[in-house]
């Protein structure tokens, strides 16, 4: 009873207030409905007329995406007009029947345009069209254009869809388009107003389709009451997009990529004295055309199911170990701290040692190379002489010097590329749990264990070899004037002795033109003189009592083919950076695709 | 009522055996027709299947949550009803911290579902007002100076959203309370002077978008292409459906996109169109009698609370009813509310449906 007595106090007035402040939303209930009834029937032919009489429609125009050209104005990248077959479902009698006829007329199988129309249907409303077959082809619109009065409810219509010349070479440069999706807009509120246009998703379709885009318009149609246009009354034009001009060389890009021959790898390859990016390869390869234009959606699965992921980067965001590549830069950190002169030799007899460890540090060749001092250990690739100087250098020693040269951080190419990596104390400890050990900074010293560059980032710090010291902002954008430009300066490293470069250099060109150079075997008298450096990255540490004879059994743990070099030595055009996955020999199968890179782009024997 | 203590043991076993089942069978019958018509309109007005089914998941969850409200004990619950308006408040605030999509802050995501908090406070701020004045006999001063207060930061979060249709409505559910329960009336007719003395600065502190659809009510040809575009599609929409309408799924207005937002603030042009007049008038008769029963409670209840919840609710159901409609037929500005169970969006519904639910309970027990 409780509940009962609290409340037993003065009620009533609660309804009467209620029906007083109702008042107000009765009478604007009763005035709408008078409303209604003035409309619907005092005005209601009034409106009906104007309902059935044509319409102002406001459409959006779509401007036309810009052109992308090489150096030399050659079309990479253009628009081609797709035509699809479009179906509105309420200008349909009967589905089956018409979906028979366009099965037979355009020969495309009867399930598949049935599965179309029923998913189009739930899609859009009664009055919208949708497109039934996307992408026809030249007999299919030569039938249909001639067929279409017999069949209500279809109609061909035109759009511009992208297309890429050059196919699978340039894929990864250029990336492809694809339709705004509610994300994008998201992210990029202007891109709201620009439907059925395609964006760029990834590449310098995505990096600068700000350039690419335009501006769209405004088309003030009139309609009929079935929605069918009778005249367009005012068009505000669409801003077209931009043309953009690459500093690739579509020759030597087309070039480059034959010689890869599909293999999963890498090339880059740039002007050292602009950072102008000549050739960007990434293997294998895709046609970008196919997401472009997404014809079939089983083409588009297998592009990203694919185990030798096509769609993916490596030139920018592959990650590998550098291996002998580094020897370079923790040989000039040892003269430059001192810790060894340039005559000084070490005895490398196929083995290293810590003291207090019994393990040994093995060097790729079983007895070693005898006494070896900096250019030979360089020409040799001696495994035993860079293990004793980056034991001497310490982590400490030879970090700064990596850094310098742009190890472990992003050239600022794009957007999408991978940082490397630069280990250091903190890392290892963060990463993974545990201290930096001695042998951590022996394995360094051959560009083994934690650390990991993109043949960009390789290119770029052989780049600073080849200028002594200078490295330059890669861009992919063509100067309007390659003469009068002037290229960033990323980093100027400087050595005590400036004569180390030329040293260094010389040690370079040993690999190749000295009889116990690495990559002797491409030396050829014809050639341009080539610096450069071969480079083994082991994926799987050979545990002690294995030989890599068992490891190389399976193709997906051999070794990683590096080989970096620029030329001609005496006035440096191009630096190349190439890893062929797997490939085991640096000199056998890098190598020759730089020395072909450098002699094709300085119009040497290999170019045409 | 007074009832002889024989015939009143009967009547509490009575009441036991049915009690769980008692309610207005009439209410729950035209939520049930409200609520289906509405998921037929939206097909029509949108024509995509996913909308529907979305809003019939929502629909579903709300029939569930206002039986489940309607079983449950009202007295028992008032201490939770009490302490509700914590939920809201939790919820407006996330709303405005958490980064937001648009120009305007109005969601919460929770990944699988999203909701509306305004739409929340506007049902839970009543029911906790008058938990909190019927707490004690007596109704101080302070006790509504403090519900005032409270409903003030309610109104000023969602009005920062911005959302100035909802805020309104937030501000009328909170007022409400203090004006049914017997504030006097020297009072209210101060507040209300005091009020529109507010409405310049209120109206500095518009939105553009916001100031913008109060000229177009004005002026609706000064922008026919423009907001009054919408106006003007959707009266040529109602007017063109003429006394017996075109026909479902048959409204060239529209199938052919014409009228904006079809599925959600203007579907009724879509009705009328397609049902005419008739349909209009039906709709208005389902509405009015909706409202007749539900305010029925707040007249034979003999709790207070019972009677302010439920005079509350019906105000504020009737508040959206009336100003949506009244915005599409174009004598009101456009506001941006829902139509009750009908309009596409499931925070609305689903917190309609408990409303209901919540009046049917303190019918039951009372």
């Amino acid at each position: 009873m409780n509940n009962f007595s609290r409340e037993r106090f003065k009620t009533g007035e609660e309804y009467s207030r209620a029906l007083f402040f109702l008042s107000p939303f009765i009478l604007l209930f009763s005035i709408s409905l008078f409303q209604v009834l003035n409309l619907t029937l005092f005005q209601g032919d009034k409106y009906q007329t104007i309902a059935e009489s044509n319409r102002i429609y406001q459409k959006p125009i779509s401007p036309v995406r810009g052109f992308i050209y090489d150096r030399n104005g050659t079309l990479l990248a253009e628009n081609i007009v797709q035509r699809d077959l479009y179906v509105t479902p309420a200008y349909i009698e009967d589905s089956a029947e018409t979906i028979l006829k366009l099965s037979n007329l355009l020969d495309v199988p009867y399930e598949l345009l049935d599965e179309n129309f029923s998913r189009g249907v739930k899609k859009v409303k009664k009055f919208d069209s949708f497109p039934l077959v996307k992408a026809l082809n030249e007999e299919q619109i030569a039938k249909a254009k001639v067929n279409l009065d017999s069949i209500s409810g279809i109609e061909v219509k035109a759009t511009l869809k992208r297309y890429v010349l050059h196919e699978e070479t340039l894929a990864h440069v250029l990336g492809y388009v694809g339709d705004i999706s509610s994300d994008d807009i998201r992210r990029d509120k202007l891109l709201a107003e620009l439907q059925n246009t395609q964006i760029g998703k990834t590449g310098i379709e995505k990096e600068f389709d700000y350039v690419l885009r335009g501006k769209p318009g405004i088309q003030t149609q009139e309609r009929d009451v079935k929605g069918k246009l009778v005249r367009i009354l005012d068009t505000q034009g669409a801003e077209d997009g931009k043309d953009i001009y690459l500093t690739i060389d579509q020759k030597l890009q087309d070039h480059l990529f034959k010689l890869f021959e599909n293999r999963r790898g890498a090339l880059v390859a740039l002007e050292p004295k602009t950072g102008l990016i000549r050739a960007l390869i990434s293997s294998p390869s895709f046609n970008p055309n196919i997401l472009n234009s997404i014809v079939d959606t089983d083409e588009v699965e297998s592009l990203f199911s694919n185990k030798e992921s096509p769609i993916f980067n490596r030139a920018i965001s592959g990650q590998y170990p550098p291996a002998s590549t580094l020897k370079p830069f923790v040989g000039l950190a040892a003269i430059e701290n001192e810790v060894i002169s340039w005559d000084k030799t070490i005895k490398d007899d196929g083995e290293f040692y810590v003291e207090g460890d019994p393990r040994p540090y093995r060097g790729w060749k079983e007895n070693g190379h005898g006494r070896v001092d900096m250019r030979k250990a360089i020409a040799e690739s001696s495994d035993v002489y860079f293990y004793t100087i980056a034991f001497d250098l310490t982590l400490a020693g030879i970090r700064p010097m990596l850094d310098s040269f742009g190890f472990g951080k992003k050239t600022g190419l794009t957007d999408f590329e991978a940082n490397g990596l630069l280990p250091d104390k903190k890392w290892k400890l963060g990463y993974k749990g545990d201290f930096w050990f001695k042998g951590d900074t022996i394995n360094l010293g051959i560009g083994q264990g934690y650390i990991l560059a993109t043949p960009l980032q390789l290119a770029m710090a052989y780049s600073g070899l080849a200028n002594k010291g200078v490295i330059y902002q890669p861009q992919f954008i063509q100067p309007e004037d390659e003469k009068s430009f002037e290229p960033k300066k990323v980093a100027e490293i400087q050595l005590s002795d400036n004569k180390a470069w030329e040293k260094m250099e010389q040690a370079l060109v040993d690999v190749i033109s000295a009889r116990n150079g690495t990559a002797h075997k491409v030396f050829d008298a014809n050639s341009v003189v080539i610096a450069g450096k071969t480079g083994t990255a082991q994926i799987k540490s050979i545990l002690p009592g294995k030989e890599y004879d068992a490891i190389r059994e399976n193709p997906a743990l051999r070794d990683h083919a590096l080989f970096v070099g620029y030329g001609p030595v005496e006035d440096p055009k191009l630096v190349v950076a190439v890893i062929i996955e797997n490939g085991e020999s640096g000199s056998e199968v890098a190598a020759p695709i730089v020395k072909s890179a450098i002699n094709f782009y300085t119009g040497g024997f290999d170019a045409e | 009522m007074q009832n002889k203590p024989l015939s009143f043991s009967v009547d509490i076993r009575l009441n036991q055996r049915r009690n769980l089942l008692n309610f207005d069978y009439s209410i729950v019958l035209t939520v049930f027709l409200l609520g289906l018509f509405g998921l037929a309109m939206i097909y029509s007005a949108s024509g995509s299947f996913t909308l529907v089914l979305r809003q019939a998941m929502y629909f579903f969850l709300g029939v569930i949550l206002m039986i489940t409200a309607a079983m449950s004990n009202f007295r028992k619950m008032e201490p939770i009803y009490l302490n509700a308006v914590w939920i809201g408040f939790f919820f407006l605030v996330l709303v405005l911290i958490l980064p937001n999509s648009g120009t305007t802050n109005r969601w919460i995501n929770l990944g699988f579902i999203g909701f509306q908090p305004s739409e929340l406070m506007r049902f839970l701020l009543p029911i906790s007002a008058a938990a909190y004045l019927t707490r004690n006999p007596q109704i101080k001063l302070s006790d509504w100076i403090i519900v005032l207060v409270t409903t003030l930061v309610a109104f000023i979060l969602v009005f920062l959203q911005p959302d100035f249709g909802t805020s309104a409505i937030v501000l009328l559910s909170g007022i409400m309370p203090i004006i049914l329960s017997g504030l006097p009336w020297r009072f209210i007719i101060y507040s209300f002077l005091g009020g529109i003395g507010t409405l310049p600065f209120l109206w500095m502190s518009l939105m553009d978008y916001q100031k913008e659809r109060i000229y177009t009510f004005i002026s609706p040809e000064a922008d026919a292409l423009g907001s009054g575009w919408n106006i003007a599609q959707s009266k040529i929409a109602i007017g063109s459906g003429q006394f017996f309408g075109k026909g479902y799924m048959e409204g060239s207005q529209s199938q052919l996109d014409f009228i904006p937002e079809s599925h959600t603030d203007f579907i009724f042009a879509v009705i009328v169109e397609e049902f005419g007049f008739l349909g209009a008038l039906g709709l208005f008769l389902l509405y009015a009698f909706l409202i007749h029963r539900l305010l029925y409670v707040a007249k034979s209840s003999n709790s207070k609370f019972a009677k302010l919840v439920s005079a509350t609710l019906s105000i504020i159901l009737a508040a959206y009813i009336t100003l949506n409609i009244s915005m599409v037929v174009g004598i009101f500005p456009v506001v941006g509310m829902p139509l009750p169970f009908i309009s596409q969006g499931g925070t609305a519904l689903v917190v309609n449906m408990i409303t209901i639910g919540i009046i049917l309970s303190l019918r039951r027990t009372t």
